[in-house]
């Protein structure tokens, strides 16, 4: 393995190259408008700055040979910029790149005090400009950390030093020192006062009490920074007051000192090891949470999952959460509390306690919220469960619901790159629409084994999981089938194991009810059926049917196509037993799903299929046999590989194998 | 590893407690940072390029710097006579560490030379992107009083 390729380290030193020379290409691209480049100044004095390395400089006479070859100048500012250039292009020639490296960043302090000598830069806010390459310049994980650690620590050392100064000389202590440095500062301004600014100046020149409080508050926010020394855990409000601090400084000061702020990068990048957590959220499909919390408990010694009060109180069928997962925190949603202030405790959480891992397994509302919270976490190993693929890469504009999503998304597409699905076809075609990403089949739950052997003498069950909703499902086969179930057909009830009492449920339950089949029984259910009694039904069921729409329109009217765009629950609702499962044929599901799939056309084929199962017990028990047989697959061990996947462990044990074989390398060496 | 970085803050520590002297990359942050007397005068140029008087409102910040830095850097070199002070400093320091042949070959690089007046109309003229013919520079006194700058004293610098 390239030890420059995947994971953490990777990831940080690609970050730490994108920000450090897009600002170095500004910064010093920029001074090329303001005529600050040597070759513009084409100076012909030298000024002695108290600065020993200066003195050295002048000393051996580079200064004034370049004065007496003006030439010289341009020479200098092209090396300035192709240094890097040539650092940047030599990707793969180790050797070549770190003597790049090494020559930029000597040319670099070279090119600062030629500028500080002929036109009087202020060295300060470059500082890390020089440092910080050096973490670049290493191959080594561990060094490239610890580099970057130590500029850390610098930044932080540039605010506090400041603020101790101020103290130490007295200068906080001087009722009228900020007024005078007004006065001082802005001199050639003021004798020709005109505008806003100036006239803000005057204000707080003629107010020194309330100037002398902005230099106090300047102070007290320099002095916050010694916090970084003890603790990173404040590392993302120290980089908003030291932004906070450079508009201040810009509008009070007039100092535009924003080239400071490369030194933010070292606040941003947290090189610290994150804690092993894993972290799930599930606010909606609490029955997929089973097979991936089982997952979980193999691979993670610590899982919390965030979820609603009613997800917790029917993520199993049997016995509670914390007997099923016994090493598994659930943090619960009061009844009360709005979905995004759990998302914040979410993220706060997260950021608390470091963790490693988090898994959103539904993502449906508050996108650019979590996009937020996720890009201020870029070393949080992120995996989603995409349950409308369509949707995820869809863009509308017709309300601020939509534009937020719409920003997010793309947002959101850079950052997660591992997706799980209830469906190997979904994972296959999201992987064609975004080829760089990881995505896995897992499944809802493992195989809960076969039901309960039934008597033939008991009445014969069909079962219709699921919401009953129009858009999703086709209810008028299921009546036509109903409404002409034979007399002497064996009888049957039809139980509609979902909420009916909305309109489309109560329409259907009125078209079922006017049946007058004496052999047909109609059981349904109005309200949330908690689990125990919905996976009951289940088993009790001889025959469940999912009579679905194949093509329908998604949640945020996205055009989606069951068995390859997005789920349904009816993979979910197989698993709980061996249960047959009647399902339009158009209906793509995997070859281990297939012995439990009756396929049919229209209603007089769903029909046939019934009354055979119905009549015939042989032809049951042999179904149910083969399903039991199939469904075997379904067990952890099976899908350990694809959960190690989708939460990039292998790719984290193969990072630290390299990393061992570099840090034996280097002790052989 | 570790203890070059310990040695980089143990020396940056040290050059922040030397106070007058900086040794690049060791620098101070003290900014603004000493006690402030109300100022007698505040010395401002007032600079004509071919008749017109050059305004900082019609600068960027850092554009503005540029036009001004050169001024007080040259009147720095007068007042110092071109850092005879410095260059005094460097020859003992030198020669207390047993370098005065290398201070004495090398000496004459240490001083400036050129005719400042016609070197900055041409960085003038760069930085206008026009040539300038004619360039008067005025040392200007003010003082602050009654919430605005008065003009106490001027005096004319450079004309030419």
């Amino acid at each position: 393995m390239d030890r420059l390729g995947g994971g953490r380290y990777a990831r940080d030193r690609q970050f730490l190259t994108i920000v450090y020379f897009l600002f170095f290409f500004v910064v010093f691209g920029y001074q090329w408008a303001d005529g600050r480049w040597l070759y513009q100044v084409r100076p012909e004095f030298m000024s002695y700055n108290r600065d020993l390395s200066e003195l050295g400089v002048i000393l051996v006479g580079l200064p004034r040979w370049m004065i007496a070859h003006p030439w010289s100048f341009g020479l200098a500012d092209a090396m300035l910029f192709l240094f890097p250039v040539g650092w940047l292009a030599m990707g793969r020639r180790p050797l070549l790149r770190r003597l790049l490296g090494v020559g930029f960043v000597l040319y670099l302090g070279l090119y600062l005090l030629l500028a500080d000598i002929f036109w009087q830069i202020h060295h300060e806010p470059f500082i890390l400009y020089l440092l910080l390459p050096l973490a670049l310049i290493t191959t080594r994980a561990e060094r490239f950390h610890r580099l970057l650690d130590a500029c850390r620590y610098y930044f932080l050392y540039v605010f506090v030093s400041a603020a101790i100064w101020k103290i130490a000389r007295g200068a906080v202590f001087n009722g009228q020192e900020m007024s005078r440095i007004l006065i001082v500062h802005h001199d050639d301004l003021l004798t020709a006062c005109n505008g806003w600014t100036c006239s803000m100046y005057s204000w707080l020149i003629e107010h020194p009490a309330v100037a002398q409080l902005l230099y106090i508050l300047g102070v007290v926010v320099e002095a916050v920074f010694v916090v970084g020394f003890f603790t990173r855990r404040y590392d993302r409000v120290l980089m908003g007051l030291a932004v906070l601090f450079v508009v201040a400084d810009h509008l009070v000061m007039r100092i535009p000192y924003w080239t400071l702020l490369l030194g933010g990068v070292t606040l941003w990048i947290d090189g610290r090891p994150r804690e092993r957590i894993m972290v799930v959220y599930e606010t909606t499909h609490h029955e997929n949470l089973p097979a991936l919390l089982d997952l979980c408990a193999l691979r993670f010694t610590r899982v919390v999952v965030f979820l609603k009060e009613v997800s917790f109180a029917n993520i199993t069928g049997s016995g509670s959460p914390a007997s099923r997962w016994p090493n598994t925190e659930f943090v619960v949603q009061d009844a009360d509390e709005p979905n995004r202030r759990l998302i914040t405790r979410l993220f706060r959480f997260l950021r608390r306690e470091r963790c490693s891992h988090l898994h959103l397994s539904t993502l449906d509302n508050n996108w650019l919220l979590f996009t937020l919270g996720l890009v201020f976490s870029p070393s949080l190993q992120v995996s989603l469960t995409v349950h409308e693929i369509n949707d995820y890469f869809a863009r509308r504009w017709r309300s601020l619901r939509d534009w937020t999503e719409s920003v997010a998304k793309p947002l959101l597409h850079r950052r997660i790159k591992h997706y799980s699905f209830f469906l190997p076809a979904m994972a296959e075609y999201f992987q064609q629409q975004m080829p760089g990403a990881t995505a896995v089949f897992l499944p809802s739950r493992f195989y809960a084994g076969p039901a309960d052997p039934k008597g033939d003498a008991r009445r014969f069950t069909v079962v219709l999981p699921g919401s009953i909703d129009q858009q999703r499902r086709e209810y008028g086969s299921v009546v036509a089938v109903f409404r002409q179930w034979p007399a002497d057909a064996p009888p049957v009830t039809l139980v509609l194991l979902g909420d009916s009492s909305g309109r489309d449920g109560q329409l259907l339950v009125l078209q079922l009810r006017s049946i007058r089949t004496p052999t047909f029984r109609l059981k349904h259910y109005e309200g949330y059926i908690d689990q125990p009694e919905y996976e009951r039904q289940i088993r009790a069921a001889d025959v469940l049917w999912s009579p679905l729409r194949i093509h329908k329109t998604g949640s945020r009217e996205t055009a989606e196509v069951y068995g390859q765009t997005t789920a349904s629950g009816l993979t979910a609702d197989l698993l709980l037993s061996n249960t047959p499962a009647l399902a339009p044929a158009e209906l793509e599901l995997p070859e281990i799903f297939q012995p439990a799939h009756l396929p049919y056309h229209h209603a007089g084929e769903a029909a046939a299929l019934l009354q055979r199962l119905a009549g015939d017990g042989m032809h049951r028990r042999e179904l149910r046999t083969r399903i039991d047989m199939a469904f075997e697959y379904f067990t952890p061990a099976n899908f350990i590989a694809a959960f190690e996947a989708l939460m990039a462990l292998s790719q984290e044990s193969e990072e630290g194998r390299a990393d061992a074989i570099e840090a034996d390398d280097h002790s052989v060496q | 590893m570790k203890w070059w970085i310990i040695g980089f803050f143990v020396l940056q520590i040290g050059f922040d407690l030397a106070h007058s002297v900086t040794a690049f990359p060791f620098v101070h942050y003290g900014m603004f940072s000493e006690s402030f007397k109300q100022p007698d005068s505040i010395l401002v140029y007032r600079i004509v390029a071919d008749g017109a008087m050059l305004r900082p409102v019609d600068w960027s910040v850092y554009s503005w710097d540029m036009v001004q830095l050169p001024l007080a850097a040259a009147v720095k070199r007068q007042e110092t006579n071109d850092f005879a002070f410095d260059k005094d400093k460097l020859r003992a320091g030198m020669a207390a560490t047993g370098l005065p042949g290398v201070y004495n070959s090398l000496k004459f690089n240490l001083n400036n030379q050129g005719d400042f007046m016609a070197w900055y109309k041409g960085y003038l003229g760069r930085l206008l992107r026009r040539p300038v013919a004619r360039l008067r520079v005025d040392k200007c006194w003010y003082r602050w009083k009654d919430g605005g700058m008065v003009l106490i004293g001027t005096q004319n610098w450079l004309n030419g």
